[in-house]
């Protein structure tokens, strides 16, 4: 199989400056490039120019408007990279329907959990109906059992069985939404952003514009990054295509067996773009310090961003020292900070530049929220370094705030708040939730903690207790009832929460021991990790806490994570007698 | 084309048997699993991977990772997501292994 060209032979480069997704796929439609997807091995499982995507969506739109599907109704998407979501997503777009991407099943063990997932995703986005994957055509049909309102579901077998129609297209428009995206809130209680096409188009002209990524002919975009999450549909298949680029893909979990075709897939077919987190960066490096093929070359790689989760100076500094031999350029690193609220993109550090830190006292900055220059930069305990994130997009605004609403001056940390033409109108069907991180002028409250430098943003962590492991957002209320599911704590005797560790975040949760003995405490710790690991897939410390001692609480009573994450730093709890020993 | 090391010696040599012994894979299993046992309790087939032992789940991953390659076999994700003991992964490769 031939792989799909870098450049269009004949059609103009356009960045951005459409009014929809559909009209952004008509236009690219017109050239030859698409996408192409890899399996672990790096061989070509099959490639769709957009032209080709465009005529699919097409086929499966005539489907569903056939099929009495109103415009506005959503359709829920498995999100695993294969040519079915494409097919769904976009058919969706020229049916008037709205996308609603969700995850796949991770791990051994996951699949309650993962139905329960569904349910709460079905509940929350009212869809009607639900496809993805073959392998999962069964859960989607269990999880739809309580649904009576979801009138089609199954593999993609289901969508093409549907008769083609004579109809007429009814492409999403301006003023229309685009899809639902699954990012925010806790999985207990999901919020659904609502991405408008009016919003997704002005923040894709940020982020393929001169302040973003300045995209040029040329440019040839890898990604890996799964397609439920912001920074993979927007950043890496809305961004690529409104810009008429070629898109070679890996699946997430093929990356996560295989990091180094990543790597050999930005070689092989001289990719430009690429992003990851921060522990994709760590990955890359663990496996291929071992097995760096020796004709390697990443000499091609302008921009090498990194976003989704804290920025990680060190990380990127070993990656950079590992593949420079390969060619890779440290100044291709561009650190980046959003979030699903803005679509994607709300500040890019300057290209070009590299990863730039900033090392402030960490006494300062703990106890009177001052980011003040660390005396002795080189003296971890006392200094931290924190990544420089870049302005904000042209047209959009950026704060930070104290409690009181006053607006910080530069090295003074409070509360981020965007505001700007990128900003979503709310979570689906969710009034009070969307009152409380939207202000009626327009600012969205990111929830983040930060400061500013000459015009440059500073993220130093995350107002609430959300946890952010290895690029995923977890709540600590997710873990807690976890735990609390399998009868290991009753309601508030279990907290989690997240300890840096220099290296990355750890999840610790404090548990109440109401046992006694190693053999009784070890066993206890053993489960409450499994019941995390199985319902979350996450890895935790455990901390036993006696209940003589007890969890702390608010004055009004209520959990208090962060006095339970004090008291675990200061030495206050024991670690399980089995659990490895926690760094602070 | 440039191709990280598949295990593709062992698969060439596992094609050319006909069946496969649950030993073998029960053997494989317990190898990969033996570091992450806790106190003396030993690795059994009612073992639950994700429960009873100190394995993370990037590990667990991994070992599913060799397990399909040594044994020349794909674990569609919603087996995996079904599998909770050592007999029950046991069994879905040797399942998994005869359909070849």
């Amino acid at each position: 199989m031939k792989s799909l060209p870098t450049r269009n032979s004949q059609l103009a480069l356009h960045r951005a400056g459409f009014i929809s997704v559909p009209t952004m796929l008509d236009y690219a439609a017109e050239g030859e490039t698409g996408v192409t997807f890899y399996n672990a091995k790096g061989e070509q499982l099959s490639a769709l120019p957009w032209r080709e995507v465009r005529e699919r969506a097409h086929v499966v739109a005539r489907k569903l408007i056939g099929a009495g599907f109103a415009r506005g109704e959503r359709i829920l998407i498995t999100a695993d990279t294969w040519p079915g979501f494409f097919d769904s997503f976009f058919g969706a777009q020229y049916a008037g329907l709205l996308p609603v991407p969700v995850s796949i099943p991770v791990g051994i063990g996951g699949k309650d959990a993962y139905l329960d997932q569904l349910r709460r995703q079905f509940a929350a986005s009212g869809a009607v109906a639900a496809v993805g994957l073959d392998d999962l055509a069964g859960y989607l049909g269990e999880a739809a059992r309580e649904f009576p309102g979801l009138r089609l579901h199954g593999g993609m077998d289901v969508l093409h069985a549907l008769p083609e129609k004579p109809v007429d297209l009814r492409p999403l428009g301006v003023d229309d939404l685009c899809y639902i995206q699954f990012s925010s809130g806790s999985t207990r209680h999901p919020h659904g952003v609502q991405i408008t096409q009016r919003a997704l188009m002005a923040n894709l002209a940020g982020m393929t514009g001169a302040a973003g990524l300045d995209v040029v002919v040329g440019d040839r975009v890898v990604s890996w990054l799964p397609l439920y999450h912001d920074m993979g549909l927007i950043g890496f298949l809305m961004a690529p295509l409104a810009s008429q680029l070629s898109i070679d893909y890996l699946t997430p979990r093929d990356f996560a067996r295989r990091p180094m075709q990543w790597l050999n897939l930005m070689s092989r077919n001289r990719g430009t773009i690429s992003y990851s987190p921060s522990f994709g960066y760590d990955l890359a490096v663990r496996r291929g310090a071992t097995q760096m093929p020796a004709d390697l070359d990443l000499s091609t790689w302008r921009h090498a961003g990194i976003g989704g989760d804290m920025v990680r100076a060190d990380v990127l500094e070993r990656f950079a020292a590992t593949f420079e031999a390969a060619g890779f350029n440290r100044n291709a690193f561009i650190p980046s900070y959003g979030m699903a609220e803005v679509c994607l993109a709300i500040t890019f550090s300057p290209g070009g530049a590299g990863v730039r830190t900033d090392t402030v006292d960490r006494t300062a900055l703990g106890e009177q929220q001052r980011a003040t220059p660390a005396a002795d930069p080189a003296d971890p305990q006392r200094a931290r370094r924190f990544v420089l994130c870049g302005r904000v997009l042209p047209g959009h605004r950026l704060e930070v705030r104290d409690p009181e609403g006053k607006v910080l001056a530069d090295r003074e940390v409070g509360r981020i708040f965007v505001a700007g033409p990128s900003i979503m109108p709310g979570y689906f069907g969710e009034p009070e939730a969307s009152r409380e991180v939207l202000s009626d002028d327009g600012w969205l409250d990111t929830g983040d903690l930060g400061y500013t430098l000459a015009g440059e943003i500073v993220v130093t962590g995350r107002a609430k207790d959300l946890i952010i492991v290895n690029g995923r957002n977890v709540w600590p209320q997710d873990i807690e009832w976890a735990v609390e599911a399998k009868r290991l704590a009753k309601s508030g005797d279990a907290a989690a929460f997240s300890i840096d560790t220099g290296e990355g975040e750890r999840v610790v949760v404090a548990v109440l021991a109401r046992v006694s003995g190693d053999e009784a405490r070890e066993a206890l710790a053993r489960d409450v990790a499994g019941a995390v690991r199985e319902a979350i897939a996450v890895d935790c410390d455990v901390a036993l806490v006696a209940p003589t001692v007890g969890l702390p609480t608010t004055s009004s009573g209520k959990l208090s994570r962060a006095r339970t994450k004090a008291n675990y730093l200061a030495g206050h709890y024991a670690s399980a007698p089995s659990s490895k020993p926690a760094a602070a | 084309m440039i191709v990280e090391n598949d295990g593709i010696a062992d698969t060439l040599e596992l094609r050319r048997e006909s069946t496969l012994a649950r030993g073998d894979v029960m053997g494989e299993i317990c190898h990969h699993l033996a570091p992450f046992q806790v106190g003396e309790k030993p690795i059994s087939g009612d073992t639950v991977i994700a429960k009873d032992l100190t394995i993370d789940s990037l590990a667990i991953m991994d070992m599913v990772m060799e397990l399909e390659d040594r044994f020349d076999v794909s674990i569609p994700m919603n087996v995996v997501a079904e599998i909770h003991t050592v007999d029950q992964l046991a069994d879905t490769i040797l399942k998994l292994h005869a359909r070849r």
